[in-house]
């Protein structure tokens, strides 16, 4: 019993990160129509913006969170601004394309840059654990959760309860409409990118506590998690997004808590390809491009 | 006297298919215009020429508002809803994933909060079904109920000029006179309306003026009650009698 309840903590603390890049991936899509594929370097680079923070500057917890999150909103501002403006309205697959081009850029800019091996984080937080008495959580692990449940709590109060979150959801099922009513679709896009990379670089930076390490690649492994989230959800609905993504990291969890990890990818997969055989646009629905 | 709106020899085409070839329209303060046409006639091109959701190769748009005149070709289309210019567009188009009312706070995105607050009130007086029904999903409603938001949704920030598509299309018969009323009460309070229908029989009835489009070409104009009388019209639109 005590096994079962660790790994749903260990998966819900897991699939909530899942749950921050997935919303960040759909937050992009429903205003641009388009899947950034930069988005899991960006969360990369928030990961390096808080290591060189807490190397250079201060361990300061707060001080280093936000350093993750601007460096990562400074780089999806320069994306929207050099890429995805320029190619809206263009072939999707050029948009693809590119910010698959950016993605790479990121990722070897970072390894020529700082180093293409598995860097350490400075310890900006106890590693101790805290007994929960029939379950024990470390401080990383409880950072990594709040940070996440955090970013998922104000992507829901941007997206549900502000005029500007109402917009990006009218703009993701009538852009024509919305700018017809007012609504700039440029800042709009502009100000979900920004909120995406952000979120994704706090989440990178939880995830470089827990781990105690950073590396140039690591986005790849975690933006996949994410894509497969929204592919087996669908982008229609951000709850079906983090539904999905917490089951999916407890689903990790109890495969690697009683199977082995060797398992853990392929099962995700094959959880991709059965929902996508039966619902071809996700459990609760798409958005097409 | 200079009009309000002047739409002057414009061409659009969707790829190679030319949609409007060289028509131009004008439309004055405080009336209401009908454009009518048959389906494929370049309508609802128009409209969305005026709010700029079209790729205009010549000619040119023009609204004269609080005094100086503005090139609509020049403003994207968000900026052209900030002079004073709504749409109620074919098949109403309301944001079906979101309720009711937050269909209607989206009429006002671009104006004062406060005095959106207040619009959405007196709308909802204006169309109590709403008021009833502001919880729920708009994509949910039926094609009247639908039809009342997508009009209170255009006057919630008091535009000057309200460009209407297709009203009556889908809509039940008594639904569209009703609807055709709405129309006279909005612009009783001095609202200009630009309105493009099929409906040729009641859009006549409450039109100060009337263009008559075939091909994306205006080939007749006047004042609607005696373009209602007009043989051509009657022939095309009001089954052969007035």
């Amino acid at each position: 019993m005590n096994l079962f309840l660790q790994q749903l903590l260990n998966g819900v603390i897991i699939g909530s990160t899942y749950a921050v890049i997935a919303i960040g991936f759909a937050l992009v899509f429903t205003v641009l129509r388009v899947i950034n594929f930069a988005h899991p370097d960006i969360f990369m680079v928030g990961m390096f913006g808080g290591l060189l923070c807490a190397t250079y500057v201060t361990s300061n917890f707060l001080v280093v969170a936000i350093a993750s999150a601007l460096s990562a909103g400074f780089v999806g501002l320069a994306l929207e601004r050099a890429v995805l403006r320029p190619l809206r309205g263009r072939d999707t697959l050029m948009t693809l394309i590119a910010t698959l081009g950016v993605g790479i850029m990121l990722e070897n800019g970072v390894a020529a840059l700082i180093s293409p091996d598995v860097v350490a984080f400075p310890a900006v937080i106890s590693r101790q654990p805290i007994d929960l008495g029939a379950v024990s959580i470390s401080r990383p692990q409880m950072v990594n959760l709040l940070v996440s449940l955090g970013s998922l709590a104000i992507v829901s109060y941007y997206v549900r309860l502000t005029a500007y979150g109402r917009a990006t959801r009218a703009v993701a099922e009538r852009p024509d409409v919305a700018a017809a009513f007012g609504v700039n679709v440029d800042r709009v896009s502009q100000v979900a990118v920004v909120l995406a990379s952000m979120l994704a670089g706090c989440a990178a930076l939880s995830v470089g506590l827990l781990y105690g390490n950073a590396w140039a690649f690591i986005g790849l492994a975690y933006g996949i998690k994410g894509f497969i989230c929204i592919l087996v959800a669908g982008n229609r609905y951000f709850e079906g997004v983090i539904l999905v993504a917490l089951a999916l990291g407890i689903l990790e969890a109890l495969i690697t808590g009683y199977l082995s990890s060797t398992y853990r990818d392929a099962i995700a997969f094959l959880l991709l390809i059965a929902v996508l055989y039966v619902r071809p646009n996700g459990l609760f629905g798409s958005y097409t491009a | 006297m200079t009009p309000l709106l002047s739409v002057s020899d414009i061409h659009v085409a969707y790829k190679a298919v030319p949609a409007l070839s060289g028509v131009s329209i004008e439309l004055f303060e405080g009336e209401i215009l009908v454009i009518l046409g048959a389906n494929g006639a370049g309508k609802t091109t128009i409209i969305k020429s005026i709010v700029g959701l079209t790729d205009i190769q010549r000619g040119g748009i023009s609204l004269r508002m609080n005094g100086s005149s503005h090139d609509l070709r020049k403003l994207k289309t968000h900026e052209i809803h900030r002079l004073g210019v709504t749409w109620v567009p074919e098949g109403r188009q309301l944001w079906g994933t979101m309720t009711v009312m937050d269909n209607l706070r989206m009429g006002g995105f671009a104006a004062d909060p406060a005095e959106t607050v207040q619009r959405i009130e007196e709308m909802m007086d204006w169309f109590p079904r709403l008021r009833e029904r502001q919880h729920q999903l708009a994509g949910s409603l039926s094609g009247g109920e639908q039809q009342m938001v997508a009009l209170a949704r255009a006057l919630i920030a008091r535009p000057k000029l309200v460009l209407m598509d297709e009203l009556s299309l889908g809509l039940a018969p008594l639904v569209v006179a009703e609807v055709f009323q709405l129309v006279k009460k909005v612009n009783a309070l001095g609202v200009s309306v630009l309105l493009v229908e099929q409906n040729a029989r009641q859009a006549l009835r409450i039109a100060t003026r009337a263009y008559l489009l075939e091909v994306g070409c205006v080939v007749e104009s006047g004042l609607a009650a005696e373009l209602a009388t007009k043989r051509s019209v009657q022939d095309i639109f009001l089954g052969g009698h007035s």
